[in-house]
């Protein structure tokens, strides 16, 4: 338990009836920090940022933001609150500019200058109604929705979806101001890429469940990297096994290729022992693989 | 084969419709049939001609042959009619605002042939629908030991699939040519209007009478297909009528391009592009209408409260002017030698017929005046929540720091905004009326009954919300609310004629609504108080259930 977090998640259990869609899940996350919730669709990511919003209580548990409790204090803490919610839908009837502004009058006012220079960075049509706006110009909408407020906590439910990659890193480098200047941002996404670009901290969420907790550093250093060895002569493959650490080894005249989850050092002493090493390739896991290689085991052993 | 899937997706999207419509017809005739078969119906025998005529009380009236004719080729022709036009003007428009008619005529079919099957899965429904409402009539009698022997069932029957099909292919053809749901309905529903109150009032017209051959309404009973059989000539112009709308609307879909998933350009956009009206309309459809959450709401009630207000307006003016033409010295007589007659009227929404404040009654404050403010009062409450919980809007909402009980407050002020201007639409109609027919009504005793049928409008509304507020689903909510109403309804009209059971009338909202008699008595002030406090109890109740329920949320 951490005392100075932002988001504090206790035991959050929410079921429907007989399914588990959130089960015991624990987390703190912090201020100034980005913390990326990844999952396959229908794991419970939404049901938990609903949960955390409010518009859904949970059968067990309970959470705080700031300090607060979800439940007792959901309306004071939405005033630091910025928020966008998944499958983002609007007023169709109204424009942009009408849709902030019914927004703002609810906050009691917002900074027209601050909505503006938004609206410029990420190059959203506010004239339009939203009705008649593509999905990805309807996101920026919501997006400048979210940010208009200055909030001190921002969560977002897949906030990328639609967002050309131009615009998906301008929003990228928004994200990142906004946590230098202390705010906590709690973000689901299956788009691992951005979690990689922007998160520090990642969950994975897998049927209901809270499957590990890292920091974006961490699970790369433990990745399992894929490595092609070049050898002046034929190989044998039991050699290559024997190394702590190395896996799935094939083996193909000259070359090996080998799974390796330790320090590069270690495997090349003993390898360099025996053969002459002619070349090396190494591939950088990415949290893809990590992702997949979590969901793969789970999905095993389940 | 086109024709079966889309039959089969009509069923799926229709049956709850259809099976609310069908219980709901059904229970009329089962409620009509018993009250009409402990009544003494000798009384219609002895009436003279002119007055049967007045009350479309048959031939050889007896207790079964008044119920099937009073409720199902009055009330249920309605209400087949009604469905048709739900159907007809939904079935492309509501597929091109839902966006799934790129996907739907991304199979290899055209046009047309999508049309077509529409047309025919709405025919083959409402046939199925009429078949089942047949047997059903068959049965209910059976039970209730009433003889239809002499009745010709069958043939009412034929005719009312030939009106409801002819409103839901004019419906279909609007919605075809212009995929607009709302203007497909908005016209259908006018001229099934104007059709009926043409039909029931220019026949006492002298000189008026062949006019009402124009309206199509008057191809359903003018033949008395309940007595006489099929009257064919009558089939064929209602048919053909269709097949003319039908071919009207292959000519539309085929014509114009198909509307994505946008939401239109209305008047008010169009106002707000030009620059002489841009200033004026920019405050009443620009940031006016989003100051606030009760504004934003009586906003998007506009064209309701548009229509609605429009329609009341014209009907008080009209009946307030037709009233000079009503053969009043004959009526009077007539009631002066039966009298039994006034407990009829009482039956059918009340009102001495002979006098102008009971001629406004029976036309405005008996059926269309609470008609009104309840689909106002249950349109607005009903989908107060599940509105924008449908479209996904309420969390956006909830994520300011706005409590629950704040957006029932609002939509609740919204709600009784709706009503009270609906309310005065009514009474500026049956006032305009009143002075330019030169009817000595008193206005406070108008101005009396437009309050209290406001408040009970805006009770089923407050119902409504109440069950959105419960369970967040506004199609049952607004079923709800209109099931109570029709029970309250026919409770308050048909109890009192039984001397055992008249004092349960008092527990029905509209008892607080006429029991007082306030068109000639002005107004009781404990009515409208019970009816005001019962709303203000709702709302409170709303909000309770309101603050301990997940939001809904779909897809």
């Amino acid at each position: 338990m951490n005392s100075q977090a932002v988001i504090h998640i206790e035991g959050l259990t929410k079921h429907y009836g007989d399914v588990k869609a959130v089960v015991d899940l624990n987390l703190d996350i912090s201020a100034g920090e980005i913390f990326g919730f990844l999952g396959p669709n229908g794991a419970g990511k939404t049901t938990t940022i609903r949960a955390l919003m409010d518009e859904i209580r949970p059968t067990a548990g309970k959470a705080s933001i700031l300090g607060l409790d979800t439940h007792e204090k959901s309306v004071e803490i939405r005033k630091f609150i910025g928020y966008l919610p998944g499958d983002l839908a609007m007023y169709p009837g109204l424009t942009g500019k009408d849709t902030l502004t019914f927004f703002a009058n609810l906050r009691g006012g917002v900074d027209w200058a601050y909505i503006n220079q938004l609206a410029e960075r990420i190059s959203a049509d506010l004239s339009k109604k939203v009705g008649d706006l593509s999905s990805g110009n309807r996101q920026k909408i919501g997006l400048i929705q979210a940010f208009m407020n200055r909030p001190r906590v921002l969560i977002m439910d897949e906030p990328s979806s639609g967002l050309d990659p131009l615009i998906q890193r301008e929003f990228q480098a928004m994200l990142r101001e906004v946590a230098g200047q202390g705010c906590s941002v709690f973000l689901s996404s299956h788009t691992l890429s951005e979690v990689q670009r922007v998160a520090d901290r990642v969950g994975i969420i897998r049927r209901g469940i809270l499957a590990a907790v890292e920091s974006v550093a961490g699970l790369r250093s433990k990745a399992i990297r894929r490595i092609e060895l070049d050898f002046d002569t034929a190989v044998e493959a039991s050699v290559l096994e024997s190394i702590p650490g190395v896996r799935d080894v094939t083996v193909e005249n000259h070359r090996a290729v080998i799974s390796y989850d330790g320090k590069m050092e270690d495997m090349l002493k003993v390898v360099m022992e025996r053969y002459e090493l002619l070349d090396i390739r190494t591939q950088e896991a990415d949290l893809e693989e990590i992702f997949l290689a979590y969901y793969r085991e789970e999905g095993t052993g389940a | 084969m086109m024709l079966s899937s889309i039959f089969t997706k009509s069923v799926r999207d229709h049956w709850r419709g259809m099976a609310i419509a069908f219980v709901a017809m059904m229970a009329m005739l089962l409620f009509a049939m018993s009250i009409y078969r402990n009544l003494d119906v000798n009384i219609y025998q002895g009436m003279p001609e002119a007055l049967k005529a007045i009350m479309g009380i048959p031939e050889g009236a007896n207790a079964g042959s008044l119920a099937v004719s009073v409720f199902l080729s009055g009330a249920g022709a309605w209400v087949l009619a009604g469905l048709t036009v739900a159907w007809g003007s939904s079935s492309i428009a509501s597929e091109e605002s839902n966006g799934t008619i790129g996907l739907l005529l991304g199979n290899p079919r055209s046009r047309t042939n999508m049309l077509v099957s529409k047309a025919g899965s709405m025919t083959l429904l409402m046939l199925l629908m009429i078949a089942a409402s047949w047997v059903t009539t068959y049965l209910i009698a059976t039970m209730l030991g009433v003889s239809l022997d002499s009745l010709k069932v069958e043939a009412l029957s034929l005719h009312l699939l030939a009106i409801a099909l002819f409103h839901g292919f004019l419906a279909l053809a609007l919605s075809a040519w212009t995929g607009n749901r709302g203007t497909a309905a908005g016209i259908t529903t006018g001229v099934m209007i104007v059709s009926i109150f043409a039909v029931g009032l220019l026949p006492l017209i002298e000189g008026w009478e062949n006019m009402a051959k124009i309206f199509p309404w008057y191809y359903l009973n003018a033949g008395e297909p309940l007595f006489n059989g099929i009257n064919w000539a009558h089939i064929a112009i209602l048919a053909g009528g269709s097949l003319l709308s039908g071919a009207l609307g292959v000519a539309g879909i085929n014509r114009r391009d198909l509307k994505g998933q946008n939401v239109g350009v209305t008047l008010l956009d169009r106002m707000r592009t030009y620059p002489l009206t841009r200033k004026i309309i920019s405050r009443l459809a620009g940031s006016g209408r989003v100051s606030g959450i009760w504004v934003k709401t009586f906003s998007e009630h506009q064209t309701l409260l548009t229509i609605t207000g429009y329609v009341m307006v014209l009907t008080g003016i009209l009946i307030g002017v037709i009233y000079e033409f009503m053969p009043i010295e004959t009526m009077k007589q007539l009631l002066e030698n039966f009298p039994e007659a006034e407990v009829i009227f009482a039956a059918i929404g009340g009102g001495d017929f002979s006098t102008p404040a009971g001629f406004f009654q029976l036309e405005v404050f008996g059926l269309m005046a609470p008609a009104a403010l309840l689909v106002v009062g249950i349109a607005v409450g009903g989908r107060a929540l599940s509105g924008e919980e449908s479209r996904n809007t309420m969390g956006l909402l909830l994520a300011n720091p706005v409590p629950r009980y704040r957006i029932i407050i609002e939509k609740s002020l919204a709600m009784l905004i709706c009503t009270f201007v609906t309310g005065a639409a009514t009474f500026a109609g049956v006032a305009a009326g009143n002075l330019l027919g030169g009817l000595d009504v008193s206005y406070a005793n108008l101005a009396a009954v437009c309050l209290l049928v406001t408040l009970l409008g805006t009770v089923f509304g407050a119902l409504a919300l109440a069950i959105d507020s419960a369970i967040g689903n506004g199609r049952a909510a607004a079923f709800g609310a209109i099931g109570v109403a029709l029970a309250s309804y026919l409770a308050s009209s048909f109890l009192p004629l039984s001397p055992n059971l008249a004092g349960l009338a008092k527990w029905t909202p509209y008892y607080y609504y006429l029991g007082s008699d306030p068109i000639n008595t002005g107004l009781n002030w404990v009515h409208a108080a019970v009816l005001a406090g019962l709303a203000l109890g709702l709302i409170m109740v709303s909000i309770a259930l309101f603050q301990r329920r997940d939001l809904r949320h779909s897809g």
